[in-house]
């Protein structure tokens, strides 16, 4: 409850504060206000620190953090605070884009937290909107104009759809609460006695959240959308709104686990289409930015797999694959950031980066040997979980993903070509110049953790 | 542990100083590897049991995965030559320009130590990984051309495979009673046939890409044409034989239950890589191609030895893959000491050069003779072994084997006339007698081991005898 609490009260400041004043004024603030919203949120899942007080103060049948919770609270405000912090402002734009980006987390907040469906939606809502008008925020861009309107229209229209599914879900069992439903669904127990409107409601509601995790077939948003957003924002859509979505997807089918036979089987047609479609639409992209947005379709797909094990005691992977996932999709987009220029956004961005700059390699290397799952990063350790736990459920499926990942190398690895490549022009000055410090914090993570697996079940 | 933390504390050194250290000093503290490894040889005792006894064991990922490393007479067979082999590589480094390449090296010896000393499943898996990067990063920087489409190429094929592999392994670790990945436990799971296939076929895909099998070679010719001659050295030396070491210690008594549909699936692929490759290592222009294509046929021999299931066969292999490591690390030595000192390494263009130094040319017929198998050279011995192994299981596919001999002895001879003998084409400068040092480390050993084999059988029969009856164990569950 606290996390929300600070960095609700921390946007509003930024706001305010903030106000005519460029962006670059407010960085410092609201990347410490979002620190401490980590630190503190940490704290309180290891049970260090303890706010009850707070969490009485909030109806608890709307809105109640779970330990696991707090872990992807925690985790979501460390990595909004890296994005603020290591991506460079822009000068003309105003100090309103951080704090737009620090309700939206509130919302993505509300959504982990969510424990009726009406608190669901506030939070999907809440989360999307501000990311309406941070997609447009590059106002002079015209690719930035088209992503926010395409984006707002899929949002507006996914949004709807889920709301219908609520509204079945109400008519059928009686209750909103997600506590309250899987009480009532427990009882009744069996398959057919269940009445076809809980069925339509969780069709409905899945094809909601789907759009806003981009899987297959709602996926064909996401490369437009990520490529025409600036490129903090776009690292925020793919980092956050995708981990806090399926929290959300995974808190709420919880609740419908004794249909979980059904949903399963179409959940693994799902998450097969989306892998095979992102990894194989990722091979051919000519630009950075849409090779990762089809990257993050592909893990979409992977996290799909999740929503099949038994999901109560595996949330910790789905926090493993979270971590893996965002430090080295941030990484990744920082660099695309740093190198790409107005004429070079293809992979040819990073010709002649050994030559230029060796640390930056390094890093790039090992991002990379993280999104792709090989051994000693956490990527692989995420992978490794994930796989395994859904083997048990369907050995195909995780075949496929792990042919998927074997077909990703060759989208990963392209970026390896040029790198290595020797130039014969002088020292490049893009490619020299320094790199954030959170960036090797945030490498050396996916490393560590990759090393010391174990670390990720001993903090849930 | 000893030997996987020292490479990796010389690795980081060596990328930390640069190339301020000079090479030759780095060869020689890589010795070190091979000194910790006797100690430990002689710490544990390879007792004449065969067992595999664990040197090192700490509880790692979640419940049921161990960070274990074990040590029998077939893991310190193994290791043997990797560290032994990988002072001669770091000692054939011919220029100084190459400032990563003794980091990888280093490191990579770290990971091939892990691959072969792993007991646990997950590990094994992960050193087999580990072992991947720097040797794709050698061939990736250091490649003479088309370095992406090739390293590439080679990268996802045997990711691919390793995969494979790992799907089987999970498929066994969801087997086993408590759910884990040790060595034993994975032994004891019990499939049945449709499911022996299935896991069986994942690690033979990983095994057999690696080793390579015909018809899983594609990658293997340019690779080790384009790669550095360190990196084919590493290739061919050391990394093929993380294939058969594992078709020998995890797919025969993991899968045991398969091994009668495999057998002469395998056996036949191999006999047809054992021909395959020698025709066409009779026609190549370039040394390291026709090194390439030898390998192929050579390393199909022992896996068709492997598979016959006989003690003679499975004996034989194991020798064969020292020996093979030995011989083929020192051909490539060879090569790249022609190509650095008389310009070429095309056939075509050499020639006559026996006149410019006669140790040389000595050396690299003892060589030679070892690869081509003539008594009392280290090619031998194995290579008896193994044909008599694959001749008894059948004599039409022994018959084929058999003519291995022969073409092995008209390319290898090929290579040795059109190279040193005849006209004179180009000259070779001075070898300086520092980079004769390694040669005649590896030619001491073609002739000692060609001379006593029954040193390293003695070490190695009684582990083979424990796998044996573990893979006659798993058969039997069938029957």
């Amino acid at each position: 409850m606290i996390g929300i609490l600070i960095v609700f009260i921390g946007a509003v400041l930024v706001l305010f504060l903030g106000l005519n004043k460029p962006e670059g004024g407010m960085k410092t603030l609201s990347s410490l206000v979002l620190f401490l919203a980590g630190v503190l949120s940490l704290l309180e899942s290891l049970s260090i620190l303890n706010f009850e007080m707070l969490s009485n103060w909030a109806p608890k049948n709307m809105i109640d953090f779970s330990k696991g919770d707090l872990m992807f609270v925690s985790l979501l405000a460390f990595v909004t605070a890296a994005i603020i912090a290591i991506f460079p402002t822009v000068e003309e734009k105003g100090s309103d884009r951080l704090g737009l980006m620090m309700l939206s987390l509130t919302g993505a907040f509300m959504m982990i937290g969510a424990d009726h469906l009406v608190m669901l939606f506030l939070g999907i809502e809440v989360l999307s909107i501000p990311l309406y008008v941070l997609a447009g925020s590059d106002k002079h861009n015209l690719r930035s104009n088209e992503a926010a309107i395409k984006y707002f229209l899929m949002g507006a229209f996914s949004t709807a759809i889920f709301l219908l599914g609520c509204a079945f879900i109400y008519g059928g069992s009686g209750s909103l609460s997600l506590s309250e439903i899987s009480l009532r669904m427990s009882i009744v127990g069996h398959l057919s006695e269940f009445p076809a409107l809980i069925k339509v409601g969780v069709i409905l509601m899945s094809t909601g959240l789907l759009f806003k995790v981009s899987a297959f077939p709602f996926h064909f948003w996401a490369p437009d959308v990520y490529e025409g957003s600036p490129n903090k924002v776009t690292t925020f859509m793919a980092v956050i709104v995708k981990i806090a979505g399926f929290v959300a997807f995974a808190n709420y089918l919880q609740a419908f686990e004794a249909l979980a036979t059904w949903y399963s089987k179409w959940l693994i047609i799902l998450a097969v289409c989306t892998i095979i479609f992102g990894n194989i639409a990722a091979i051919s992209q000519k630009t950075v930015k849409r090779t990762l947005a089809y990257s993050s379709i592909a893990h979409a797909g992977y996290l799909l797999l999740f929503l099949i094990t038994p999901m109560k005691a595996n949330m910790w992977i789905l926090f493993a694959y979270s971590v893996a996932y965002a430090l080295s999709t941030v990484v990744l987009f920082y660099f695309n950031d740093k190198y790409s220029t107005k004429k070079e956004y293809g992979f040819g961005m990073f010709s002649g980066l050994l030559k230029n700059n060796q640390s930056a390699t390094i890093l790039m290397v090992i991002s990379l040997f993280s999104i792709a799952g090989i051994p000693v990063t956490v990527g692989f350790t995420a992978k490794y979980y994930l796989f395994t736990s859904a083997f048990e459920v369907s050995p195909l499926a995780v075949g496929i993903a792990l042919l998927g990942s074997a077909i990703s190398i060759m989208y990963y690895f392209k970026a390896f070509k040029p790198m290595f490549e020797s130039v014969e022009t002088n020292t490049n000055e893009t490619h020299a110049s320094k790199i954030h410090f959170v960036v090797y914090l945030m490498v050396a993570a996916s490393v560590i953790f990759g090393m010391f697996p174990y670390l990720f079940e001993r903090c849930f | 542990m000893e030997i996987i933390i020292l490479p990796l504390i010389l690795s980081l050194l060596a990328a930390f100083t640069g190339s301020k250290i000079n090479k030759t000093v780095w060869g020689l503290l890589s010795f070190v590897s091979l000194f910790a490894m006797v100690y430990m040889k002689q710490h544990y005792g390879i007792h004449n049991d065969g067992v595999w006894h664990n040197t090192f064991d700490v509880p790692w990922f979640s419940n049921g995965i161990h960070f274990t490393l074990g040590i029998d007479g077939l893991t310190g067979l193994m290791i043997l030559l990797t560290n032994l082999l990988v002072p001669i590589i770091i000692l054939s480094i011919q220029t100084d320009k190459q400032k990563s390449l003794i980091p990888l090296i280093l490191f990579m010896q770290a990971a091939l130590n892990g691959v072969f000393m792993a007991k646990d499943g997950l590990m094994f898996y992960i050193f087999w990984e580990l072992a991947l990067i720097p040797i794709y990063f050698i061939c990736l920087l250091y490649s003479s051309k088309d370095a992406f489409k090739t390293t590439i190429k080679f990268f996802i094929y045997t990711f691919v495979g390793s995969l494979a592999m790992l799907a089987s392994l999970i498929y066994l670790y969801l087997k086993t009673e408590n759910h884990s990945f040790a060595y034993e436990e994975l032994l004891s799971v019990q499939l049945n046939y449709t499911e022996s296939i299935w896991v069986g076929a994942g690690f033979l895909f990983a095994f057999a890409v690696k080793i390579p099998i015909f018809p899983f070679h594609s990658w293997q010719a340019n690779t080790y044409t384009n790669a550095p001659a360190q990196g084919s050295m590493l290739l061919s030396g050391i990394m093929l034989k993380m294939g058969l070491y594992g078709l020998l210690r995890w797919f025969m008594p993991m899968a045991g239950e398969s091994i009668a549909f495999f057998q002469p699936i395998v056996i036949i692929l191999a006999v047809i890589g054992i021909i395959y490759g020698a025709v066409i290592a009779i026609k190549q222009n370039d040394l390291k191609r026709l090194i390439a294509f030898s390998s192929l046929s050579h390393v199909g021999l022992i896996a068709a030895g492997f598979m016959t299931l006989s003690a003679v066969g499975i004996q034989g292999g194991v020798l064969q893959m020292f020996v093979h490591g030995i011989n083929v690390v020192a051909l490539f030595y060879i090569v790249e000491i022609i190509e650095s000192h008389a310009g070429s390494r095309e056939l075509s263009q050499l020639g006559g050069l026996a006149k410019f130094n006669r140790l040389f040319a000595a050396l690299y017929l003892i060589v030679v003779l070892g690869t081509a198998a003539v008594p009392l050279t280290n090619g031998f011995p194995g290579e008896l072994l193994l044909l008599k192994s694959v001749f008894d299981y059948n004599t039409i596919t022994g018959v084929f084997a058999g003519l291995t001999i022969i073409l092995c002895a008209v390319y290898m001879l090929r290579m040795y006339q059109f190279s040193m003998l005849g006209e004179g084409k180009a000259s070779l400068n001075e070898i300086g007698l520092l980079k004769m040092i390694p040669l005649l480390i590896l030619v001491a050993l073609v002739i000692f081991i060609g001379v006593c084999p029954q040193v390293i059988i003695d070490q190695i029969s009684p582990s083979i005898q424990k796998i044996m009856l573990e893979i006659s164990n798993s058969k039997g569950v069938l029957s």
